[in-house]
Order: C-alpha cells, then structure tokens, then sequence
C-alpha cells in the first residue's frame, strides 16, 4: 500500500519519533524503577536497554501488536498500566497521524476538483467567446449582404432612372423623326416634280437662270439625300438607346451575348478618341438566358473604363473584345493596352465610388455596377492588371 | 483490491450515505453486537456538534484456519456535502460499500445525490463501481415518515445489491447489513485470494468469523 495513505497500517517508528521517544522514555523508566525498553514490531530496540530476563508486553494498535514494551525492574502491575499508558499515547498519536494525512489527501483531491471546476469554467469560457467571435463574424457578413443589397438596390434603381429617362428620350425623339422623314419624302416628290417641269420646258425664263434654279434643283436633292442619311442615323442611335432602356424591364431574355457586345461595340465607335479602336475576336455562343439590359451597361461601363485607361495613357491603343464558352459557361474577356493598375488599386476596382481620376471624369460606378450585374447572374467577375501593363475584365456567366 | 501483506489480509469497508443517515450508528451497533476472535475500539476522528468530520473506523478480524489475519476496517465517510474532498479520501481503495440511505421521505433528494455522489467519487478515485460489492440499507424505519418499504422494493428491486431495511438506531438488521456486505465481499474476492483452498474458509464460516457467532 502506498506509503502516503492514510489508511495504511501504521508502525511503531512512525508514531514514536526519535524525539518522542526520548521525552517519553525517561518518563517511562522512572516510572518503571529504572530499565525499561520499546521494541518495534520486527524486536529491534527503538530505546531503552534491553534485558534477558524483563517482563515484556506487546503493544496493540487496533488489532495487532506494533512493537513491545519491557522492564526487568518493574512489578507486572506497572507494566501493564505503563502499557495501557503507551498504548493509549499511540491511538492518540495515530489518529492525529491519520487525521492529518487525510486531511492532505482531501485537500489534494478539492484542489484537484477545482482544478477540474477550472478546466471546465475554462471551457465554457472558450466556448462563449468562439460564440461571440463568430456572432460578430455572423453579423459582419449580415452587415455586408445588406450592404451589397443596398448597393444593388441602389444600382437598380439608378440604372431604371436612366433607363426611363432614355426610353423617354427615344419616344420623343421617334415621333418628331417620324413626321421629318415622311416630310422629307414628300418634300423630295416636289423636288422630282420640279425637275420634271424644267425638262419639259423648251427654254426656261430668264429669272429661272439669273436665280440658279437649274444649280438649287440638283443641289436640293443631295441636301436630301444627306438628310436621309442623317435621319437614318438618329433612328439607329435611338434604336441603340432603346436597346439599352430595357434595363428598366426586369424580365429574362434569351439573347447571343455577342449580339450584345456587337450593339455595345457600336455604340462606342462613333465615340472613340483618336488613336483607339475597339476590336472584337467573337467565338460563337450558345444563347443565355438573362437580363440583358444590365449586361449591356455593364459591358458598356467596362469598356468605356478601358478607352479611359488608353487615353490616360496617352498613347494609342485598343480594347480587344474576346468571347468563348465552354459546356458550362460563357467567358468574355475585355483586354485593353491602357495606364493599367497596382495591386492595391485592383483590390478596390469593385468598390462603389473607387475611382483613380479626377473628380468629373469618372463615377467610379462602370466597374461596380457591372459586379452587381454580373454577380445577379450568378456570374464572376474579376480583374487582372499591372501598372502599365493594361488591364483585363473577364466575365464568366453560368449557362444553366 | 484488498491488501495483502506479511500474513494479513485486509478488508476496507466504507459506509457512504447522505448527511446524518446514520452510519455513525451502524458502526457504534457492530461494535456492540459483533464479537469476532479481534475486535478494537472504534475510533472517531473529529467531531463536531456530533457530526463525521473526517472518518470513524471500527477495526476487527480474526485468524482463518490457515493462519492468515482477516482484518476489517469499517470506515465511515463524512456525509455533509461540504466534505466532498474528505469523502473522495476515505473512499478510496474500498473493497467493500454499505450505502446507508434515509428513510426520511423529505430526504429522498438527499439519497439521490448522495448515491450520484458516490457514483462519481467511485470512478474519481479509480474505484470499478460495477465490480465493487455493495449493499444498499434503508436506515430509520422506525421513522413515522419512513417511505413505505413496498414503495422502496419496487424504486430499487431492478438494481443488482441487496437491499435491507435497518433501524440503526435500535440495532435492527445492522449485522444483516453488514453480514449482506460480508457475503458479496466473501463471492467477489474468495477466488482471487484463494479463501477456501489455500486457507480453508468457506462463505459460512468466512462470515461467522466476521460476526462472531458460534
């Protein structure tokens, strides 16, 4: 049995120490007539001076004897009372002995459960603070749904405003065209009659050369050719205008996003600074179900950034438009050869009113607002680019 | 696992319970009631307004046909809830268990915790809590509130320990408590210690030794 325990059979030298021994020794001696010694279990001498012929008896702790206790000088009487005196020194010993060794092992064993109290207060702790952690973590990313909402919200609606705004304008700008081209139609008749009469007259009216008539009649047919050019021309701006109006209608379409980027391309080339061009490198695409308004202004915005970027550059250069796609998604791709951007300067490129010019030139929304469109598509959108090296957008869009 | 040395064998029994349930009792009644070949003084470590502090123990034994000592060493746990430390101490190494419970009806939630208690304490200090013998003894039936030993059979038949109904108090089944502890003690430990074969002691005469009677 472990030694420290205090249930363990104690012996003789345990309980009587060397200095215990010597105070009661002498007592016992005197009390004894003179010789008087104690034994350990085992009979070996603990004090005293053991005699051949002394009267000796056992000590009992509990149930058994401990050790002996002898005197040649004293009458039986005073032995076993001197032995009842010893004996019960032991007990008390013993008990005090015992005591003081539970009273160790129970404190060990209420550290030890507060130790565990602890490790657990420990646990519990850790446990709420994750809690916590990843509550504000939750509500981080609550905060930033709400916030990319918003700015879709926000996008919406200004995309509907200028979508409105240039429906109207289109509708207004149609009828007045309308009653223009029929006029012109009309008002070329009259010309073609005019010239008939002149020819069916033999000699014209001196007035008829002094004004020039002959010169005003050929010119007037030209001047309405060029009108007709020119009204051909508006119908197809308003056209392009309308085409990318129906961002106020949400509803899908099934479009060619190369036809897309064909209107875009168009759009733009009558726009281009000099020294820029737009190139399109189109793969045939399986059509997409979409809402092709936004993506019409997200293209848009892309590559009016791009022919930004070539002009701050202040060299000549082009936005190359690459289309393709795979079973699973269409890719298009915008590469321009412009100023380009650091790192830093990518990671921001989405942010809403991040922009790298100065006040007026850019909104700071072309790239932003062509994220919340791609990704309303369950799209991707990402940009690469390194200072002066240009930049390039690629979408992907998912085909299902 | 009972201790084995220098041709003793010996036995620590540990009276567990709820706080005033009368284990202090059981013992103090053995030692009245039982007169074994060796029987010491009971011995009672600190008191206080006659309540355990640390443990009270009540050594006795006696010397089987082969010479070999058996000693028991009945100790019994402090049952106050604060002394949880203590308890855990005396606990430890038991070879041997008598759970006393009060009858008190108002002490029903005592006795379950005190039972959870030892439960806990058992695996705690190492001890296998299933392998353990153990006796369960309702203790104050001569309460008037005792709770109905019908309705107690019927809580406690399904659990694998002897049940007993004591009145400590007046002596009533305290050594069949104890007798009940030394037979699952003698099945338990007879074979690993060789009781019978080696130093002639069969369950009868293991328990008669103990007790004491002719």
């Amino acid at each position: 049995m472990n030694p420290t325990f205090f249930d363990r059979e104690w012996n003789l030298p345990e309980l009587l120490d060397a200095a215990a021994l010597e105070r009661i020794g002498p007592a016992l001696a005197q009390m004894l007539g003179g010789n008087v010694a104690i034994f350990a279990a085992d009979g070996a001498v603990l004090w005293g001076q053991a005699e051949p012929e002394a009267r000796r008896e056992a000590l009992v702790l509990e149930l058994e004897a401990i050790g002996f206790l002898s005197s040649s000088t004293a009458d039986p009487f005073a032995l076993h009372g001197a032995r009842h005196l010893l004996q019960t020194l032991l007990g008390a010993e013993s008990r005090y002995k015992m005591a003081s060794s539970l009273h160790l092992e129970a404190t060990a064993e209420d550290y030890q459960a507060l130790q565990r109290g602890h490790a657990r207060l420990l646990e519990s702790e850790a446990r709420y603070k994750a809690l916590a952690e990843s509550l504000e973590e939750k509500v981080a990313e609550q905060v930033d749904l709400l916030d990319r909402r918003q700015n879709q919200l926000f996008q919406a609606a200004k995309l509907a405003s200028v979508g409105q705004l240039a429906a109207g304008v289109a509708h207004e700008i149609n009828n007045p065209l309308g009653f223009i081209r029929s006029n012109l139609g009309t008002l070329g008749n009259y010309v073609h009659r005019l010239q008939q009469y002149r020819v069916s007259l033999d000699s014209c009216p001196p007035s008829w050369s002094t004004l020039d008539l002959d010169f005003a009649l050929r010119d007037a047919t030209d001047i309405l050719k060029e009108c007709e050019t020119g009204i051909v021309r508006i119908a197809s701006i308003v056209r392009d205008l309308k085409f990318f109006s129906s961002v106020d209608r949400a509803e899908e379409e099934v479009v060619d996003l190369n036809e897309s980027l064909r209107q875009a391309f168009s759009i733009l080339q009558g726009q281009l600074p000099p020294g820029i061009q737009i190139r399109l490198v189109l793969l045939p695409l399986p059509t997409l179900r979409c809402q092709c308004g936004h993506l019409n202004q997200a293209f848009l915005g892309i590559l009016r950034n791009g022919i930004q970027a070539i002009v701050d550059a202040k060299r000549p250069g082009e936005v190359v438009i690459r289309s393709e796609a795979d079973d699973e998604c269409v890719t298009l791709r915008f590469q321009d050869n412009g100023v380009g951007m650091t790192p830093e300067e990518v990671q921001r490129v989405f942010e809403p009113f991040y922009t790298t010019r100065e006040i007026g030139v850019g909104t700071g929304l072309g790239l932003s607002s062509a994220r919340s469109a791609v990704l309303a598509h369950r799209g991707n959108i990402f940009v690469t680019s390194q200072p002066d090296g240009g930049a390039t957008v690629t979408i992907t869009l998912p085909l299902s | 696992m009972p201790d084995q040395s220098d041709g003793r064998l010996t036995f620590k029994l540990v009276y567990y319970g709820p706080a005033q349930g009368g284990k202090t009792t059981n013992l103090l009644r053995l030692h009245d009631a039982l007169s074994p070949e060796m029987l010491g003084e009971i011995q009672m470590l600190e008191t206080q307004n006659d309540r355990t502090l640390f443990f009270d123990l009540l050594p006795l034994g006696f010397r089987a046909p082969s010479g070999l000592l058996i000693k028991f060493r009945l100790f019994t746990v402090p049952g106050q809830v604060a002394h949880d430390g203590t308890r855990k101490a005396v606990l430890s190494r038991a070879d041997g268990i008598v759970f006393v419970a009060d009858s008190d009806r108002r002490q029903e939630t005592n006795n379950a915790e005190s039972f959870q208690g030892l439960v806990e304490n058992c695996s705690r200090v190492g001890l296998d809590f299933e392998n353990t013998p153990l006796v369960v003894q309702f203790n104050k039936r001569d309460l008037p509130s005792a709770v109905p030993e019908a309705e107690i059979c019927a809580r406690w038949s399904a659990t694998p320990w002897p049940l007993l109904f004591a009145s400590a108090l007046t002596g009533e089944q305290v050594v069949e408590s104890f007798e009940a502890l030394l037979r699952v003690l003698y099945r338990r430990f007879a074979g690993e210690f060789s009781l019978m074969a080696t130093h002639g002691l069969d369950e009868d005469a293991f328990v008669r030794s103990a007790l004491g009677c002719p």
